[in-house]
């Protein structure tokens, strides 16, 4: 793609400082058609990247034995995050370090494929308030778009087609038809992983299957770097959500297939503020996010033992685990101060859907009234504010190291 | 748990290891796509290996408190087997007999082993395994993605593969290992109790063509069923590992019947019993003792008086009344959901819960009809 430097904004007026707080990613205004820029765009060159930082998900722990023994001491990881806007675009570039290449291998049932995903939320009036960020929440819903790494997929039409059969048994009676089967497979057949998620939260992950998520993305080992770049564009409106902002949460997450990582297995970031240069407003969301809350984390510690949180929630590395809540050993690196208070005072607002309840029927996180949830965990609104914004302060600390 | 529950019960005295459940099951679903190594239905040895190797061993299932264990996903080449074929086209242009594949390991590579010593105390018997379709579904369970679902009308357990995203948990999930994953399409896949021969009054293929006629089907709250009396009435059919805590709706009745053993000159053992009843208890739970003390009971009644229901049933005279499926029961749950075509489905999101209005699939017959047909 030609580049066409005259159309990009100078970077003078890409700082946030004139509200006091940098949002952790500008996103660059630029004229070119970004509907399906890939990393081989020379768009990139005139892009400011900034670091943002992956957690490992410990929130809840898998049921794979292996995957868990090998994820069971992960260290956070680095990323570097860029991003450019026109019109009816938006595209984000992520590069994150993994020294190895995994792909679903075609014949397999223990390989799995490295890949990311970029979410976005669909409501962000009230950056406080922000969907749970994992998978969102009932009521808080997100758009997820994940792209992993594939070889060829065996799908007839290219369509998920999963019941197209034939017997391959009978190749002297049909030699001629599958020969001609297997040319539509190749010529048809799909050799991208990417997907579109509308989700309110664990287990509700609903594939946007319509072509109505109008995204484009694509993935990029750089061997010299030891890391994958991944880029993703897509609409700056549509059905799901409306990202004509001056700023906007988006959150990232990273897998790696080396460590059987799929699903929850898998580091994420926290809500993260993008700045659309020269777009109005946004002022207050970068405040949320990137602005820490003024409490004592030593104090906070005190607070959170002196009300039995560990009681249900596993909080250091060195508690035991607990199925009883949310662990809580990464909160600190995957949650913001807003919704770490949220979560204090209103356990109800956004809940964490956690396990299926059968699963472990004797912990629910949630009860049903009336079909709506209700958190199982306390109100800690009766806590004077110093308190509470120590303890948020506190969670806020607790995060893996960054490898 | 389903508001009715199809089982079966595989009668393991008359099982001989033909292997025709597993061909039928394999020829109707599992040879094609990405499933070649998967064995919906096997017939393992036991004591073996098992299908996937050391299944027992590889967790899943509940503890006593009712929490999901943790598990672990088998390897294709190393627990299943990577299926292998022979050039027999070749042959005809004067070439070596060749597996495609070099087998290293497949299901029954232990077959007919057993334990214990020739001739003194040898033993083994066949275990035929289809998915369990558990009241308490440690696959469905373990799903982080709600893909898996029990249906209401008949409890079969099945797999949404609108929904899977290949994850596998459901796997690690499964006590028996009955679930597998499809890498061609990255979806897992699991042995669907024929459901759509069933919903046409037809017994599942493997139960239909079984040459023993060890295997009964029907609903466990039909009472007339002989599902229903082997299970409930007489209780000489047991579930298989039940301590995994599944609760698992294919029942077994424990194999009674074997020669005696012998001492080290070759002299019989009177009374003796080749198959060791603590194995069997390891199976199929402390219940095995009665069930055994029943079936001997009912042996001896029968010899004696000629009289024995339990025996009858056993025997297994007419497939009409061993297969008590009821169709007509399908097709009002049909009517009644105004649901066509006639499979009742996972309804959870199927109308699209939580994509817009816009991009709804719907199912339901006059939602078909006013799109201007099918969907």
């Amino acid at each position: 793609m030609k580049t066409i430097a005259t159309t990009l904004l100078s970077a003078v007026l890409a700082s946030g400082s004139l509200w006091g707080a940098d949002a952790a990613v500008t996103a660059l205004k630029v004229n070119s058609d970004l509907s399906t820029v890939s990393y081989a765009s020379d768009l990139w060159k005139k892009a400011t990247f900034s670091s943002v930082l992956l957690y490992p998900q410990t929130t809840i722990r898998m049921n794979d034995k292996k995957a868990n023994a090998m994820n069971a001491h992960n260290k956070a990881k680095k990323a570097m995050v860029a991003a450019l806007y026109n019109q009816e675009n938006i595209v984000f570039m992520i590069r994150w370090p993994d020294s190895t290449v995994n792909v679903q291998k075609g014949m397999s049932t223990t390989s799995y494929a490295d890949g990311f995903a970029v979410q976005f939320a669909g409501n962000f009036s009230d950056p406080n308030a922000l969907p749970y960020i994992g998978m969102g929440s009932e009521g808080r819903p997100v758009v997820l778009h994940l792209q992993k790494v594939a070889k060829d997929i065996y799908e007839p039409n290219g369509n998920g087609d999963v019941a197209h059969q034939v017997n391959r048994n009978q190749t002297d009676l049909f030699g001629k038809e599958l020969a001609a089967f297997d040319k539509k497979v190749a010529s048809l057949g799909s050799s991208d992983y990417e997907r579109s998620f509308v989700s309110e939260g664990f287990r509700s992950m609903t594939e946007i299957k319509d072509g109505s998520n109008h995204s484009y993305a694509r993935i990029h080992y750089l061997q010299n770097k030891k890391s994958w770049e991944g880029t993703l564009s897509r609409a700056l409106k549509d059905d799901y959500v409306n990202l004509n902002a001056g700023a906007i949460p988006v959150a990232f997450a990273v897998w790696d297939g080396e460590k059987m990582g799929r699903d929850g297995l898998k580091h994420l970031s926290a809500w993260v503020s993008v700045k659309l240069q020269g777009m109005q407003g946004g002022e207050a969301l970068i405040k949320a996010l990137d602005t820490k809350l003024t409490g004592d984390p030593k104090a906070g510690k005190a607070a959170v033992a002196a009300n039995g949180c560990v009681g249900c929630h596993q909080i250091e590395d060195s508690d035991a685990p607990n199925l009883m809540g949310p662990s809580l050993r990464n909160v600190g690196g995957y949650s913001t101060a807003g919704y770490l208070k949220e979560s204090l005072l209103k356990p109800s607002a956004a809940i964490v859907p956690g396990y299926n309840r059968n699963a472990h029927s004797a912990y629910p996180w949630y009860t049903l009234d009336k079909g709506v949830r209700v958190s199982t965990m306390t109100d800690f609104s009766w806590l004077d504010e110093k308190t509470q914004n120590d303890i948020v302060a506190y969670l806020q600390t607790l995060k893996a190291e960054v490898e | 748990m389903s508001k009715r529950q199809l089982a079966m019960v595989m009668d393991l005295n008359k099982c001989i290891g033909c292997q025709t459940c597993t061909v039928a099951c394999k020829t109707q679903w599992t040879n094609r796509n990405g499933r070649e190594y998967m064995y919906w239905n096997n017939v393992e040895t036991y004591p073996g290996t098992g299908y996937p190797k050391n299944w027992m061993d590889l967790g899943g299932g509940f503890d006593a408190a009712g929490d999901l264990q943790p598990g672990v996903i088998p390897n294709l080449e190393a627990d299943y087997g990577v299926p292998w074929d022979y050039n027999y086209d070749a042959l005809a242009g004067g070439a070596s007999f060749e597996p495609n594949v070099e087998p290293t390991w497949g299901p029954n590579w232990d077959e007919d082993e057993g334990d214990g010593v020739f001739p003194q105390d040898n033993y083994f018997f066949y275990l035929p395994r289809i998915c369990n379709h558990c009241t308490n579904p440690g696959c469905l369970s373990a799903c982080p993605r709600d893909a898996i679902f029990k249906r209401e009308e008949d409890g079969v357990v099945l797999v949404d593969l609108d929904r899977c995203q290949g994850y596998r948990y459901c796997i690690a999930g499964c006590p028996y290992k009955k679930i597998y994953f499809n890498p061609k399409i990255s979806k897992s896949e699991k042995c669907i109790l024929c459901f759509p021969r069933v919903e046409q009054g037809l017994p599942p293929a493997c139960a239909q063509q079984c040459v023993g006629r060890i295997r009964f089907v029907g609903f466990l709250d039909d009472e007339e069923s002989q599902v229903y009396k082997l299970v409930h009435k007489y209780k000489v059919a047991l579930g298989l590992r039940s301590d995994y805590g599944t609760q698992p709706n294919v029942y077994y009745v424990p194999p009674t019947e074997s020669p005696v053993k012998f001492d080290a000159n070759g002299k019989i053992i009177e009374g003796s019993d080749r198959i060791p009843v603590e194995e069997l208890e390891k199976l199929f739970g402390p219940e095995v003792h009665d069930a055994i003390a029943t079936l001997k009971a009912e042996m001896k009644k029968r010899k004696e008086t000629g009289e024995s229901e339990l025996m009858d049933l056993l025997i297994a005279y007419q497939h009409a009344d061993m297969f008590r499926l009821d169709n007509t029961y399908y097709q009002n749950v049909a009517k009644e959901k105004g649901l066509n075509p006639l499979a009742p489905v996972d309804t959870r999101y199927i109308a699209g819960k939580y994509t817009k209005t816009a991009h709804r699939i719907n199912f339901t017959h006059d939602a078909a009809a006013a799109a201007g047909g099918h969907h």
